[in-house]
């Protein structure tokens, strides 16, 4: 037991117990508002926030039980009852592959065309390709719609592979280090190269394998040459080759040779396509449409086979095989390590919806007004200046703080749900852009007070206070100052303390 | 007004540079300005320790403070429980029209007036009451808004004095009550009325005859109650109708005389006359209660209010010659500290302020920690919307909380105490000012009190509007100048409270009660009341009862007694509902559990709470889920916003009544209601919104057919503006009233003709139902 005086909360996570909590900071006064960290008193069954108690002789504190956990949860749907801001944008949700378009967006607007490929690649094995033919369902999502346009996401996308293509020498990820296993994929087509293209940088060596001569699948069958010339295919596959994957092409998989391929194999991928490849005589388990798997991991039963794109349910969508390619890849890598078969997690995300009218200048703060540019000729891509400025146009929906904001984290780890005590009406999101270093939007606080009491600590000359009471409370700089009068000292002091994205630094880490 | 440096500059060096100071520096600008100019406070943070963001955090935590220039009037329309059971929501909207008010306005175009909503002006008997700068109107309908107004400004001139003025702007001098029940009919009333008809028609006087059914008191009739607008009220039994005149005359006269008699009004308390001039009647009994009449005296015990109606508040000789001080001197000279906490432990009493902690035990904490310094804190920061018992018990009988406060002072080894009282209540801040400077120089306060070699000095701190201060831990830091949230318990104050030192914190009827206990010893406190609840409680008795007023009962009363017996049963012949007990916290106890004595337990057990004492009755045509949505809007509002559940849960509760008496609600809403209630129950940080979720709970376990009701489309009670029509029956004989009355032309104009609404354009303000002079106009 920790001396006598110490905070309730530091002794049991002294123990090694987790505790959440998004209002405490070790160096201020604690404050008690987020109610995240409370325990129950054995003897009273009262709920008791840690933060503020001292530990006492003789406690007798239950730190978990299902009751402890409700509470939680129940304070965090409080809390994200009222946060009004995306975790990540409506786009990166809405794209199959999941790819960080917003961040993609923001390199190509500042000129850093190389670094957009990275984290176009992170996600996407055929940027150029699917550049070309994706319907874009992101676009869709696209905030910016509803001011004017969505941003021509798939276009930029483009560009950034075309620029990497055309490049005296191409950028080439460093897979891993080699895991010695082997994955056997069958099929060459988008969900086949994407799986094999993960695989291999997680460093597993992959084999693809399809009856075609040449590697491509329906994105050589399906899409006019006109639509997508062969050569831009053809190079985007040999960057997948340089990796190290091997492809047997031209070589027809029956039901025997697919049990070969078990034994000589540590595990399968399998992406025919659509029916016509003869699966079904593989012995697998069939519904009417394709093979049967477990939805989230792509795994067949608990064998070594994991079954991706048209197989499992005919799709047109070749960014979907993709994405389906890639999660499937995740899975079998923690297959290939021994793990439990989980899939890829998603976390928590918050999202608000549609934009108000009376949202769309605060939105247009963090970027360019204008129309959506369109190529020079239909079916041409953008220039780089277009890029520049058509990436500009990207409103910066998703937030800054994904990685460590603590209202995301604990909301996944206590599986809450933002609808549950969702309100009519929703407060409107503004972002305070004055300071240099930076930015602040009220709607995602949660009024814990880290900076009011940061900003008394270090004597800021006017600092964060409260306004107002209740409800309606609200955290700003007394006398309407601006953030940049607000904040002289200690900006990113309080951005690093901020449990939200409500204060976060405008300059992103990569 | 231009803001003076000068200006800002005297009122800080005035009030000190120090944070604490910040809230009477802020009450003092706006004093001067009506408001807080941003320069003025801008100079403050240049010439103080006060920082912009303590001002700002601050000055918008409490209500009384406004940053926009108010009008040149204030327009309040009291929004107390028992004003808005009467409709006063109806009132406040119908003022908005009239001064043509839109969303979010309050002020006038023309700055000359600024409406508010107040929570109680402690006048529940005259609800639903506006008062206008010092005016107040009682028993103001939605119709007669402008009648208001326009009397208003024909006595501008004279709007200095305080008034009760009936809202067609009459002057009422007060009332005559005769009884016309059965047995008073019986034993000639109707006699006795034709003679008081007689008697103000030739007099000329502007007093109301007032006819109330039985009052019970069968024995003693005909009785007549004489209620005048500001005295005492007193009851005359087996009145004669020769003896009318000369009662008529004893209590209302004509012009001119006036003056003098207001004059030596001092407040409600005086009586009107004394004993030797008067022969008339047999007189049955002088009453104490505020404007009204006790029928069953024995059943009230008058402790905390003992001579009531009998002492002058600021005489101190008087004070001292109804034993005033005995009880202090008592302690000071005869007993030890720790006798004086072991008195209090023997009398078993429990904290007055809602929670029913015993206050011995706590008395005893306090004495028990180090000093020297510790403080003894009076809580007056009364804020339940239907209670103002703190209010009147500070104004009427200041002598005795500061001698309880000296006795407290003493047993807990504290020198000094503060009276935080709201300042809201201008009238009892002057009061106890006063009484402190009076005990000052008598002795009873400050060095070497009536000889006894104890030192102890009291100050008041006025309160600045945040019900949450109630909440003990909010008060404290409410005087150490900051924004009054809560902090968690332990440690309690009596442990590390006010500036850290240990803190002795009791409301202030029970400070009333401790100088009774002083002075009578703990068992003649104990034998009242029950085991666990000894002694007596003042109530706030209000809303649909016949006799509202403050009374001062033993505990384990029956809520039947209580309103029956001494409130006179239900008024306008309605069927009695329920009664709310315990305000914000409390909850809707049904007529079907009225034998349920009034005590901590048995509230408790039923669902209710003590709470500070208000008793609001509700009769069949309040609807229950409206009263949940009435005290869900207050706790909301009063919330302090600073933890999870208090802020949000509250809110997300108050959203889905809004939903529910707007008919929009599901079955969904209920079960999230429910799961809301109990969340912010359990998990909130103080008692506030810990307990706010208890009319909730107690209307959804007594009414829930009638939440269910709301889910489609109905209410039955006929309250819920969005549930309900308008219609005229054939009753209606074409006089157009209700048609002139209408402020949205909804009824055609149509002399000698049924009149019809049109439920298209109706707004439901309820202004038709109550012009109309054939009860023609029904709710469905």
């Amino acid at each position: 037991m920790a001396a006598e005086g110490s905070v309730l909360m530091e002794v049991i996570r002294d123990m090694g117990i987790e505790v959440p909590s998004m209002c405490y900071l070790k160096e201020v006064e604690s404050f008690t508002s987020c109610m995240l960290c409370v325990v129950k008193d054995r003897k009273s069954g009262k709920i008791l926030p840690s933060c503020s108690l001292e530990a006492v002789e003789g406690m007798d504190i239950i730190s978990m039980d299902d009751e402890v956990r409700e509470a939680r949860k129940s304070a965090l749907e409080l809390l994200l009852s009222e946060h009004v801001g995306d975790c990540e944008a409506p786009c990166q949700l809405t794209c199959p592959a999941h790819m960080d378009i917003p961040l993609m967006n923001r390199l190509l607007a500042e000129g850093k065309f190389h670094e957009a490929l990275v984290v176009v690649k992170k996600d996407i094995a055929l940027p150029s390709v699917l550049g070309r033919i994706c319907p874009a369902p992101c676009e869709g999502a696209c905030r910016r719609k509803s001011i004017d346009q969505a941003v021509s996401i798939c276009l930029l996308k483009r560009f950034a592979g075309d620029h990497d293509l055309e490049a005296d020498m191409s950028w080439m990820p460093i897979p891993a280090s080699s895991s010695g296993k082997k994955v056997s994929v069958i099929g060459a087509g988008p969900a086949g190269l994407a799986a094999a293209y993960q695989l291999e940088l997680m460093g597993h060596h992959c084999l693809v394998i399809d009856r075609n001569k040449i590697a491509g699948g329906s994105l050589r069958k399906e899409v006019s040459p006109e639509e997508l010339p062969p050569v831009v295919l053809k190079r985007e596959i040999e960057h997948i080759a340089a990796l190290g994957v091997e492809f047997r092409l031209g070589s027809e998989v029956d039901a025997k040779q697919f049990l070969e391929l078990q034994k000589s194999s540590d595990a399968i991928v399998v992406a025919t396509g659509k029916g016509e490849s003869g699966v079904g005589a593989w012995g697998l388990p069939m519904h009417p449409k394709g093979v049967e798997v477990h939805g989230k991991t792509y795994r067949v039963g608990d064998t070594a086979v994991f079954v991706v794109g048209s197989a499992l349910k005919p799709s047109k969508l070749a960014i979907r095989a993709l994405g389906q390619g890639k999660e499937a890849a995740f899975s079998v890598d923690q297959f290939l390590k021994g793990q439990a078969v989980t899939g890829e997690p998603r976390l928590f995300n918050s999202r608000f919806g549609k934009l108000d009218r009376a949202e769309y200048a605060e939105y247009l703060k963090e970027s360019k007004e204008g129309e959506r540019l369109e190529p020079a000729q239909k079916g041409e891509g953008l220039t780089a200046e277009q890029v520049m400025e058509e990436a500009a146009r990207c409103l910066h929906c998703d937030c800054r703080d994904l990685k460590n904001c603590r209202l995301r984290l604990y909301s996944d780890a206590y599986g809450a749900d933002q609808k549950r005590f969702k309100s009519e009406v929703r407060q409107l999101c503004t972002k305070q852009v004055q300071h240099k270093e930076v930015i602040y939007e009220p709607s995602k606080c949660i009024k814990c007070g880290i900076c009011v009491r940061l900003t008394e600590k270090y004597k800021e000359d006017f600092g964060f206070t409260f306004i107002g009471r209740g409800f309606d409370v609200v955290v700003g700089v007394p006398f309407n100052e601006s953030t940049a009068e607000g904040l002289k000292k200690v900006a990113l002091e309080v951005a690093d303390a901020c449990p939200t994205g409500a204060i976060s630094r405008k300059i992103e880490s990569l | 007004m231009e803001v003076e440096i000068k200006d800002i500059n005297a009122i800080v060096q005035e009030l000190g540079v120090a944070q604490h100071a910040v809230i009477p520096v802020l009450q003092a600008i706006q004093e001067k300005y009506n408001y807080l100019p941003e320069e003025a406070l801008r100079r403050v943070c240049e010439i103080s320790e006060i920082t912009p963001a303590q001002i700002v955090g601050v000055a918008s935590f409490y209500s009384q403070f406004r940053f926009t220039p108010a009008g040149q009037h204030i327009i309040k329309v009291c929004v107390g429980t028992a004003c808005h059971v009467k409709g006063a929501g109806l009132v406040y909207d119908a003022m908005k029209r009239e001064l043509e008010l839109g969303e979010g306005k309050d002020t006038t175009a023309s700055g000359k007036y600024t409406i508010e909503k107040v929570n109680c002006l402690g006048c529940c008997t005259l609800a639903p009451v506006v008062q206008i700068d010092h005016v107040t109107y009682g028993h103001v309908n939605t119709s007669q808004v402008a009648k208001v107004l326009t009397d208003f400004e024909t006595l501008k001139g004279d709007s200095g004095k305080k008034k009760y003025r009936l809202a067609d702007g009459s002057e009422v001098k007060g009332e005559i009550r005769i009884g016309l029940g059965s047995c008073c009919v019986a034993s000639g009333s109707d006699e006795i009325r034709d003679a008081v008809k007689d008697t103000i028609d030739r007099k000329g006087l502007n007093v109301k005859l007032k006819h109330v059914g039985c009052v019970g008191m069968c024995h003693q009739v005909p009785l007549v109650e004489i209620v005048p607008a500001n005295g005492e009220s007193t009851l005359y039994s087996k009145v004669k109708a020769a003896d009318v005149d000369q009662i008529v005359q004893e209590h209302f006269q004509p012009e001119g005389f006036l003056k003098r008699i207001s004059h030596k009004l001092l407040n409600m308390a005086d009586t009107i006359r004394d004993d030797s001039r008067w022969m008339g009647v047999d007189r049955y009994s002088l009453d104490v209660r505020e404007k009204h009449v006790s029928l069953f005296l024995d059943k009230q015990i008058p402790m905390a209010t003992e001579f009531r109606g009998i002492i002058n508040p600021i005489d101190v000789e008087e004070y001292k010659s109804r034993n005033g001080f005995k009880g202090l001197s008592r302690v000071l000279k005869e007993m030890k500290p720790a006798e004086v906490v072991g008195e209090i432990i023997d009398s078993g009493i429990r904290g007055r302020g809602g929670g029913g902690f015993p206050s011995g035990i706590k008395w005893k904490m306090v004495a028990r920690q180090p000093g020297p310094t510790k403080y003894v804190i009076c809580n007056g920061d009364e804020g339940d919307p239907g209670a103002f018992m703190d209010r009147m018990l500070l104004e009427s009988y200041p002598y005795r909380i500061i001698e309880g406060m000296v006795a407290a002072g003493y047993a807990i080894g504290a020198s000094e105490g503060i009276l935080y009282i709201r300042a809201e209540y201008p009238l009892a801040v002057t009061r106890v000012l006063q009484a402190l400077d009076i005990c000052r120089e008598q002795g009873y306060l400050g060095k070497n009190i009536m000889g006894s070699g104890f030192d102890f000095d009291l100050s008041v701190y006025q309160g600045a509007g945040a019900f949450v201060c109630g909440e003990e831990t909010a008060l404290m830091e409410s005087i150490e100048g900051k924004r009054g949230f809560p902090r968690i318990r332990p440690p309690y104050p009596a442990v590390k409270g006010l500036w850290g030192a240990p803190t002795l914190i009791n409301n202030t009827e029970t400070f009333a009660q401790i100088s009774y206990i002083m002075k009578n010893g703990a068992s003649a406190f104990n034998r009242v009341g029950t085991k666990l609840s000894r002694g007596t409680k003042v109530f706030a008795l209000a809303g649909k009862v016949a006799r509202g007023g403050l009374i001062e009962v033993p505990m384990g009363m029956t809520i039947r007694e209580v309103v029956e017996e001494i409130g006179g049963g239900v008024a306008n012949g309605r069927k009695f509902k329920a009664v709310q007990i315990g305000g914000p916290s409390g909850g809707c106890v049904p007529s079907w559990k009225s034998d349920t004595p009034i005590d901590f337990e048995s509230l408790k057990e039923v669902g209710a709470m003590m709470g500070s004492g208000g008793l609001v009755v509700l009769d069949d045509t309040d609807c229950m889920v409206d009263i949940a949505r009435y005290f869900l809007t207050f706790t909301q509002n009063e919330s302090c916003g600073k933890c999870s559940f208090g802020r949000i849960g509250t809110k997300r509760m108050l959203e889905i009544l809004e939903k529910l008496t707007t008919g929009k609600g599901t079955e969904k809403d209920l079960e999230n209601l429910e799961e809301l209630a109990h969340w912010t129950k359990k998990g909130s940080l103080c008692a506030l919104c810990g307990t706010a979720p208890n009319p909730i709970l107690s209307t959804l376990e007594y009414f829930r057919d009638e939440y269910e009701a709301h889910i489609r489309g109905e209410c039955p009670a006929g309250k819920c503006k969005h549930l309900i029509k308008y219609e005229i029956t054939d009753d209606c004989i074409g006089c157009t009233l209700c048609a002139q009355d209408c402020p949205v032309d909804a009824i055609a104009f149509k002399p000698h003709e049924k009149h019809e609404v049109d439920n298209e354009l109706c707004i439901q303000c309820d202004g038709c139902r109550q012009v109309c002079p054939e009860n023609a106009v029904i709710v469905r």
